[in-house]
C-alpha cells in the first residue's frame, strides 16, 4: 500500500479548493452548534433563533388569555375547552438571521512574512469561510460584502461560491490598504469585518454608520503578521508598503521597535474606541495563531443575544 | 627577502600592501548598503523619529579586519618562510652520522634530523651520502645518491653496539676527489682522530658539526665488593647533580627473565661517575645477567654481568666429625677461610648440599660414600660440579680408586701413601714445580716455604701426565684432575689441613681454590685474560640500543681480538663461548672514563641539533585571511541587522552550550574524585566491562575505543555476552580487579608505569585478569619484541610483569574454539603469531590429569596484529579502518571479531570450554 506524501504547510492546495477544504476542516472540529445552542435549543426549530417573544414562529410560546380584539381563529379552542376562558396559543416569534462578512483584500493582506505559514489574507479567508460554515449549519444567511456572494443565502451553493470569491484570482485593482464596500447590510443582521485595519480608520466610517442605522451588531477581526506586531527588524532597511506607494526608510530599525508597537497600541485603542461606540467587538489575531481560537471567539461574539 | 628569521620568496608581491590604504579611503567611502524590506506597518512608521542612526560609515574596527585580512593575503601569496636557509646548498652533501653506542637514546631524534637534512637536500637537487661512522669506512669512493633514495635507507638504520673508530676514516676521506659539504651528527664524546678527520673533512668543504644537548651515559663492568653488587656509572663531567637508576634482571628459577634488583647513585657536580651498589641476597645476586640503565639505555648503558660477579657456592664436606676443640686439625677449617673471600660455603649433608646446586662441593679425606650417594655425585658432576677431592687417611684406607678406576677419583691410588722427610723417612720434604702451560693454574707464582710432607700416591697409568696439573719437584702427581661427563673431578692429594703439607697455610692454596672454582659452572673467569690461541663464537650480541640479540651470520673470534678488549665491529659486545667456556664483552672497561668532544679545528662550525626547520607559512597566511573574511561577513551581516533568523537560534545555542561548559567544569571541579571512583567501580561491576589502557595517544585510544565498542557490538549480537561500553583504563589511577579483560596497544612511546601500577597490575594478573597486548606493528621481523620500536616498548613495560612463560597459539590451544573454530587470529594485519602462556604439564589429581592453574586462562595474549583497527566502528556503525581489500579484507575482519569473540568467551568462561571436551565422557559415564 502507498500513502500519498502528506502534505504540509503551503505545499497544501491552496485555492478555491483547499480553502474550502480548510474552512470545513475546522468547522467539523466544533459542535455542530447553533447559536445560543444552549439557551435556545429546545425552542428554536433548526436554523432560526428564537426572538423571546410571541410572534410568527413554530415553537409554543404561551397561552395567553384572549384580549378583546384578538381574531377568532387565533383561538386554541383545545387549551380553552377545558377551562371558561378562551386561551390563545402564541408562538415564538423565529427569524432567519443575516450575517455579512466583509474580507479585506487589500495588498497589505497580503503580507506573509519569512516563517509565517499563511499570508493575512489567507488567514482572514479561512476565517470567514469557517464561520459561515458554521452559521450555515444554524440556518443563518451569509453574505460576503464586495463580491458576487453579496446576497444574504444559506447553503452548499452560497458557501461554494463564497470560496470561489475567497480563493479565487484577486481583482486587479487593489489598492495598498481596503475599505469596506458600500453594499447594503441588511437590518438587524449581524457583521464580521476582517481586515488588518492598518489603513485609515476614518474610511470606515461611511459603511458603520451605514450599519449603525440598520442596527447591526458584529466585531471587527484584526489579523495581523507577527512582525507586524514584534518588529523584528534592524540596521539600515528601507521599508516599503505593499504597492510600492509608501516607503520609508529607517537608519537602524532596532530603535524604531518601541515607538512603532507604542503606534500600533494606539491604532488598535482607536479601533477599539470605535467598536465601543457601536457596540461591536474586537479580536486581535496573529496569523501565528491558532485560527479554532478566533473561530470560538467569533461563534461566541455573533450568537451572542443582540 | 628576509626581516628576522622570516623571508618571502615572492617578494614583489608585497607591493600590493600598498594599495591598502587606497582600500581604506575606499572601504571609508562606501557606506554598508541598506536592505529593503515590504513591511504593511509602513505607515504607522511614517512620522516616527529614530533615536539612533546606523553609521552610514564602516566603522574603523571593521576596516581594520578587512585590511587585516587582505593583508594577510598578500603576505599569504608572496610565499613567506620562516627559518630559511640563509643560502641554497649546492653541491654533493655529505651526512656523516656517528652511529654508536652513545647515538642510541636519542637516535630518534638523529633520525629526524637526518630526514629534514634529506629533504632540504631533496629540494635543491643534491646528491647526498649517508654513512655510519661506526661502520667503517666504505669500500667504494663517496656512495653520493639522491636524497629520497637515501631517505629511503633512514629506516633500516640502527645504532651500532661498539664505539665508532675513526681510524681509516681520515685517509679515506682525503682520497675522495669530490668536493662535498659535511653535516657531522655528533654524540659529543672524545674520540681518538677527530681531529684528523675534522681537518680531512675541512679539505673537502664545509663542516657543521651537530651537537646533542645531552650526551649518553655508560655503565662499566659490575664487580663484587664487600658483599655488593658494584656498578661505576659514567658520564661526560657537568655542573649539575644527577641521579642515575639502574636495574639488575637475570632469569628466575623458571628460567625467565626478571628485575632483580634495583640501585640508584648520584653524580657529583662535575663528577664523571657515581659508584652504585646493588644490595640483594647472594641467591639473587648469582642470577644477575645484566644490569643497564634505567633510562637513556645504549649498548653502554648495559652491562652483561657474566660470572665473574658471581659468588660461587661451594658445598664442604668432611670425612671426619671436627670438634669445637680442635679447629687447627679439622681440614674444614682451612677450606672455610680458602673460600671466604670469593665464594659462599655450604656445609651440609651430602643430599641436602646437592639439593641447592652447589659449584663446587669439596670432600677433605671422604673415603667411602654409599651407593646413592656416590650415584647423586656422579650425576651432578656429569652435570658440570667440580669436585674437590683431598685426601687423607680415610681416603688412603678406603682403598676407592685402588684395583678398578673410580669415577669419583681423577686416578687410580696406590695402597698406601708416601711420607716424605720425616722422621722414618729418607728425603725432605718435597717442594712444587711450576705448573704446567696448560694447567688451571698456570701463572701462579710459588712461595718457596711450601713443602709436602706426605701424599696419596697415584698408580702409573697411560693417561696419568696428561690428569696432573701440579706436581711435585720430583714429578709426583699433587692434584690431578680428569673429566666426568660436563663437570669435574680434582683430587688434591694432601690433607686439606696442614698435617701433610703447610700448603694449606700458604696463599698458594687460595689462590688454586679460587682458579678451581671460577672455572667451575661452565663459565670461564668471564675475564678476557685467557682467551688468546682459541676461536671464540658470539653466542649473543648486544645491539646498539642495549638488546641481546641472537647473532646472525658472525664468524668466530680469534681470542687475539676478543682480548684486546674494545669492542668493534668485527667483535661486537655480547656473550662469546669457546666450547665449555664463556666470556663476556662489555662496551666499556672497568676504569673507563667518558670526555666530552675536544676542540676541533676552527673551520667546523659547531650547532646545536636543534635546527630550525623551514616552515612555509603560505597556507598559514591563506588560512587567516580566510577567517578574518569570514569573520567580516558575519560582522557586516550582523551589523546590517540581516543575522536575524541566524542570529535566535545561533544566541540561543551559544548560551546554552556556554552554560553547559559552565556546568559542566562546576561539576567537575565540585564533585568528589571519591564519587567518580565509586562510580566507575559500580558501572564495572554491575556491567560486563571490556577496558582499554590510555596511552596518552589520542588516535590510539579512540582506535581502542571504537574497537572495544565494535567487539561489544558484535558480541552483544552473536553470544550472551552483553557488554557495557568500553571505559578508558589509567593504570596509574583506576581500579582494575573489576575488569574481566584489558585491551593493552603498546606504542613507542609509552612510558613504563610506576611501581604501585605494577603491583596491581602483577595483581590483576595473578587473579584471573587478563590483558591482551598489542603492538599494533604486526611485529614486522616476526622476533616477538625487540626487532621494531613498539616491540622493544613492550619489552620495557613486561619487564616488570609477572607474566609467565609464553608458547605461540597452540592448535588445540582452548582459545581455537571458545566459540568459533579458528586457527589463526587476524585483525587489521594477518602475519603475526600470538602468543598466550605455554601449556603447563599437567598435574594428576586421582590419576587424571588435571590443570589448575588460574582456571586455565592465560593471563596474557601478545601479538601484534592490530586487533583494534579491524574491530573498530564508527558512531553509526561502519568500520572505522578500511582491512584488507574487497572481500577477503571483510572475510579477516570478520575472523577478527571471531577471535575477539573467543577470546572474550575464554576470559568469561574460563576452563568451562576446555572441560566441554569431556562432556561426551561424562554423559557416558552417567549412563545416558
Amino acid at each position: 500500500m502507498t500513502t500519498a506524501p502528506r502534505l504540509r504547510g503551503r505545499n497544501k492546495p491552496q485555492g478555491p479548493v483547499g480553502l474550502r477544504r480548510d474552512a470545513e476542516k475546522i468547522a467539523g472540529a466544533l459542535p455542530p452548534l447553533l447559536a445560543e445552542a444552549e439557551v435556545l435549543a429546545a425552542t428554536v426549530s433548526h436554523g432560526a433563533h428564537g426572538r423571546r417573544r410571541a410572534g410568527h414562529g413554530e415553537s409554543f410560546w404561551q397561552y395567553r388569555q384572549a384580549v378583546p380584539g384578538d381574531a377568532r381563529s387565533m383561538v386554541d379552542w383545545r387549551r380553552s375547552g377545558r377551562s371558561d376562558i378562551q386561551f390563545i396559543r402564541e408562538m415564538e416569534w423565529e427569524s432567519a438571521q443575516t450575517v455579512s462578512l466583509w474580507v479585506d483584500d487589500a495588498l497589505s493582506m497580503d503580507f506573509r512574512a519569512e516563517g509565517s505559514e499563511r499570508s493575512k489574507l489567507e488567514r482572514a479567508s479561512l476565517l470567514a469561510l469557517a464561520i459561515s460554515v458554521l452559521l450555515m449549519k444554524s440556518g443563518e444567511r451569509v453574505s460576503l460584502m464586495g463580491t458576487d456572494a453579496v446576497q444574504p443565502r444559506t447553503g452548499r451553493t452560497q458557501l461554494n461560491r463564497m470560496a470561489m470569491d475567497l480563493g479565487g484570482i484577486p481583482r486587479a485593482d487593489r489598492p495598498d490598504y481596503g475599505d469596506p464596500p458600500h453594499d447594503t447590510i441588511p437590518r438587524g443582521g449581524r457583521a464580521i469585518f476582517f481586515s488588518d485595519f492598518l489603513g485609515d480608520l476614518d474610511k470606515l466610517t461611511p459603511v458603520l454608520s451605514h450599519a449603525a442605522d440598520q442596527g447591526v451588531k458584529g466585531c471587527f477581526v484584526q489579523v495581523l503578521d507577527q512582525t507586524e506586531e514584534g518588529f523584528p527588524f534592524d540596521g539600515r532597511v528601507i521599508f516599503e508598503s505593499m504597492g510600492g506607494l509608501t516607503e520609508f526608510e529607517a537608519q537602524r530599525a532596532r530603535s524604531l521597535k518601541g515607538s512603532y508597537q507604542r503606534k500600533l497600541v494606539g491604532l488598535r485603542s482607536q479601533l477599539n474606541d470605535l467598536a465601543y461606540h457601536l457596540g461591536w467587538r474586537v479580536l486581535h489575531h496573529r496569523t501565528n495563531e491558532s485560527p479554532r481560537k478566533a473561530l470560538l471567539w467569533m461563534y461566541m461574539a455573533i450568537g451572542d443575544r443582540a | 627577502m628576509s626581516i628576522g628569521p622570516l623571508a618571502f620568496l615572492s617578494p614583489w608581491l608585497l607591493a600590493a600592501l600598498l594599495l591598502l590604504p587606497a582600500l581604506w579611503l575606499l572601504l571609508r567611502a562606501v557606506p554598508p548598503s541598506a536592505q529593503r524590506r515590504v513591511f504593511p506597518g509602513v505607515r504607522l512608521l511614517l512620522n516616527l523619529d529614530e533615536t539612533e542612526n546606523t553609521p552610514a560609515r564602516t566603522p574603523w574596527w571593521l576596516l581594520a579586519l578587512r585590511m587585516l585580512a587582505l593583508a594577510a593575503a598578500v603576505l599569504a601569496f608572496s610565499e613567506p618562510v620562516l627559518n630559511p636557509r640563509s643560502e641554497k646548498g649546492e653541491g654533493p652533501m655529505l651526512i656523516l652520522l656517528d652511529g654508536g653506542w652513545a647515538d642510541a637514546p636519542d637516535w630518534s631524534d638523529r633520525v629526524s634530523l637526518v630526514s629534514g637534512l634529506l629533504t632540504e637536500a631533496e629540494r635543491d637537487a643534491r646528491p647526498v651520502a649517508l654513512l655510519q661512522l661506526a661502520d667503517g669506512p666504505p669500500a667504494e669512493p663517496l656512495p653520493l645518491r639522491g636524497a629520497s633514495d637515501a631517505a629511503g635507507r633512514l629506516p633500516a638504520l640502527a645504532p651500532r653496539a661498539w664505539y665508532p673508530d675513526l681510524a681509516g676514516w681520515p685517509e679515506w676521506i682525503s682520497a675522495q676527489t669530490e668536493e662535498f659539504e659535511t653535516y657531522w651528527i655528533n654524540d659529543g664524546l672524545a674520540q681518538e682522530d677527530e681531529r684528523l678527520l675534522a681537518d680531512a673533512l675541512l679539505a673537502k668543504g664545509t663542516v657543521r658539526l651537530l651537537l646533542p644537548e645531552k650526551l649518553a651515559a655508560a655503565l662499566t663492568p659490575p664487580r663484587l665488593e664487600q658483599g655488593m653488587l658494584r656498578v661505576t656509572a659514567l658520564r661526560v663531567p657537568e655542573q649539575t647533580e644527577q641521579t642515575v637508576s639502574i636495574s639488575a634482571f637475570g632469569p628466575d628459577p623458571n628460567g625467565i627473565e626478571r628485575l632483580l634488583g634495583q640501585g640508584t647513585g648520584q653524580f657529583e657536580p662535575n663528577g664523571g661517575q657515581a659508584d652504585i651498589d646493588i644490595d640483594m641476597p647472594s641467591e639473587l645476586r648469582n642470577r644477575v645477567s645484566r644490569i643497564q640503565l634505567d633510562v637513556d639505555r645504549s649498548a653502554a648503558g648495559v652491562v652483561l654481568a657474566g660470572d665473574s660477579v658471581r659468588r660461587r657456592e661451594v658445598g664442604l664436606m668432611s670425612g671426619g666429625a671436627g670438634s669445637e676443640a680442635q679447629d687447627l686439625i679439622d681440614p674444614l677449617n682451612y677450606l672455610r677461610k680458602a673460600f671466604e673471600p670469593f665464594a659462599e660455603t655450604i656445609e651440609a649433608p651430602l643430599q641436602q648440599m646437592l639439593l641447592s646446586s652447589p659449584d663446587v662441593i669439596v670432600l677433605a679425606d671422604v673415603g667411602s660414600l654409599a651407593d646413592t650417594e656416590r650415584n647423586e655425585l656422579i650425576a651432578w658432576v656429569e652435570d658440570g660440579g667440580v669436585l674437590i677431592r683431598f685426601a687423607g687417611s680415610r681416603l688412603a684406607s678406603s682403598g676407592a680408586g685402588q684395583l678398578d678406576a673410580d669415577p669419583l677419583l681423577p686416578v687410580r691410588l696406590r695402597a698406601g701413601g708416601r711420607s716424605v722427610g720425616g722422621a722414618m723417612s729418607w728425603g725432605a720434604p718435597r717442594q712444587l714445580r711450576d705448573f704446567p702451560e696448560d694447567s688451571p693454574f698456570a701463572g701462579l707464582s710459588l712461595p718457596a716455604d711450601v713443602e709436602i710432607s706426605a701424599q696419596v700416591m697415584a698408580q702409573p697409568d697411560p693417561d696419568l701426565p696428561e690428569r696432573v696439573i701440579a706436581s711435585l719437584e720430583d714429578g709426583t702427581p699433587l692434584v690431578t684432575s680428569s673429566p666426568l661427563g660436563e663437570g669435574r673431578v680434582v683430587l688434591f692429594h694432601i690433607t686439606a689441613s696442614a698435617d701433610w703439607s703447610n700448603l694449606p697455610l700458604s696463599g698458594l692454596f687460595v689462590q688454586m681454590l679460587e682458579r678451581l672454582t671460577q672455572s667451575a659452572g661452565g663459565f670461564a673467569a668471564g675475564s678476557l685474560e685467557d682467551v688468546e690461541g682459541s676461536v671464540w663464537i658470539p653466542t649473543h650480541i648486544l645491539d646498539g640500543f642495549g638488546v641481546l640479540q641472537t647473532p646472525e651470520l658472525l664468524a668466530g673470534v680469534p681470542g687475539e681480538s676478543l682480548s684486546s678488549a674494545v669492542p668493534s665491529r668485527d667483535v661486537p659486545p655480547g656473550f662469546y663461548a669457546s666450547g665449555s667456556r664463556r666470556v663476556t664483552l662489555n662496551v666499556m672497561e672497568p676504569d673507563a672514563v667518558l670526555t666530552p668532544l675536544e676542540t676541533l679545528p676552527a673551520g667546523v662550525q659547531i650547532e646545536g641539533m636543534e635546527r630550525d626547520q623551514e616552515t612555509f607559512l603560505g597556507s598559514w597566511f591563506l588560512s587567516l585571511a580566510i577567517i578574518l573574511l569570514t569573520l567580516d561577513l558575519l560582522i557586516t551581516l550582523f551589523l546590517s541587522g540581516r543575522l536575524n533568523g541566524l542570529r535566535r537560534g545561533a544566541i540561543r545555542a551559544g548560551v546554552s552550550a556556554g552554560f553547559f561548559c559552565l556546568g559542566l567544569s562546576l561539576m567537575t571541579g565540585v564533585a568528589d574524585a571519591q564519587d567518580a571512583d565509586d562510580a566507575r567501580a559500580l558501572y564495572a561491576a554491575n556491567n560486563t566491562v571490556l577496558a582499554y589502557v590510555l596511552t596518552g595517544n589520542d588516535r590510539v585510544d579512540r582506535t581502542s575505543e571504537a574497537g572495544l565498542r565494535g567487539l561489544g557490538v558484535e558480541l552483544f549480537k552473536r553470544t550472551a555476552v552483553e557488554p557495557a561500553p568500553p571505559v578508558g583504563v589509567d593504570l596509574e589511577t583506576d581500579e582494575l580487579s573489576l575488569l574481566p579483560l584489558l585491551y593493552w596497544p603498546v606504542t613507542e612511546a609509552h612510558t613504563p608505569p610506576s611501581d604501585e601500577a605494577y603491583g596491581r597490575l602483577n595483581e590483576y594478573l595473578r587473579h584471573g585478569g587478563m590483558i591482551l597486548f598489542d603492538t599494533l606493528d604486526s611485529d614486522l621481523a616476526q622476533s616477538f619484541g625487540g626487532a621494531t620500536p613498539n616491540g622493544r616498548a613492550l619489552q620495557r613495560i613486561a619487564v616488570k610483569l609477572d607474566i609467565p612463560p609464553l608458547m605461540e597459539v597452540p592448535p588445540d590451544h582452548v582459545l581455537t574454539r571458545t566459540f568459533y573454530l579458528l586457527q589463526d587470529f587476524p585483525g587489521r594485519w594477518h602475519s603475526s603469531p600470538v602468543w598466550v602462556e605455554a601449556a603447563q604439564e599437567a598435574e594428576t589429581v586421582e590419576g587424571l590429569p588435571f590443570r589448575n592453574l588460574n582456571d586455565g586462562v592465560t593471563p596474557v595474549v601478545i601479538g601484534g596484529n592490530d586487533w583494534a583497527s579491524a574491530w573498530a566502528i564508527q558512531e553509526n556503525g561502519a568500520p572505522l579502518v578500511p582491512v584488507g581489500r574487497g572481500l577477503s579484507g571483510e572475510r579477516q575482519r570478520e575472523m577478527s571479531y571471531r577471535f575477539g569473540v573467543n577470546l572474550v568467551m575464554h576470559v568469561m568462561t574460563g576452563n568451562y570450554k576446555s572441560d566441554q571436551v569431556h562432556v561426551p565422557a561424562l554423559l557416558d559415564r552417567l549412563g545416558q
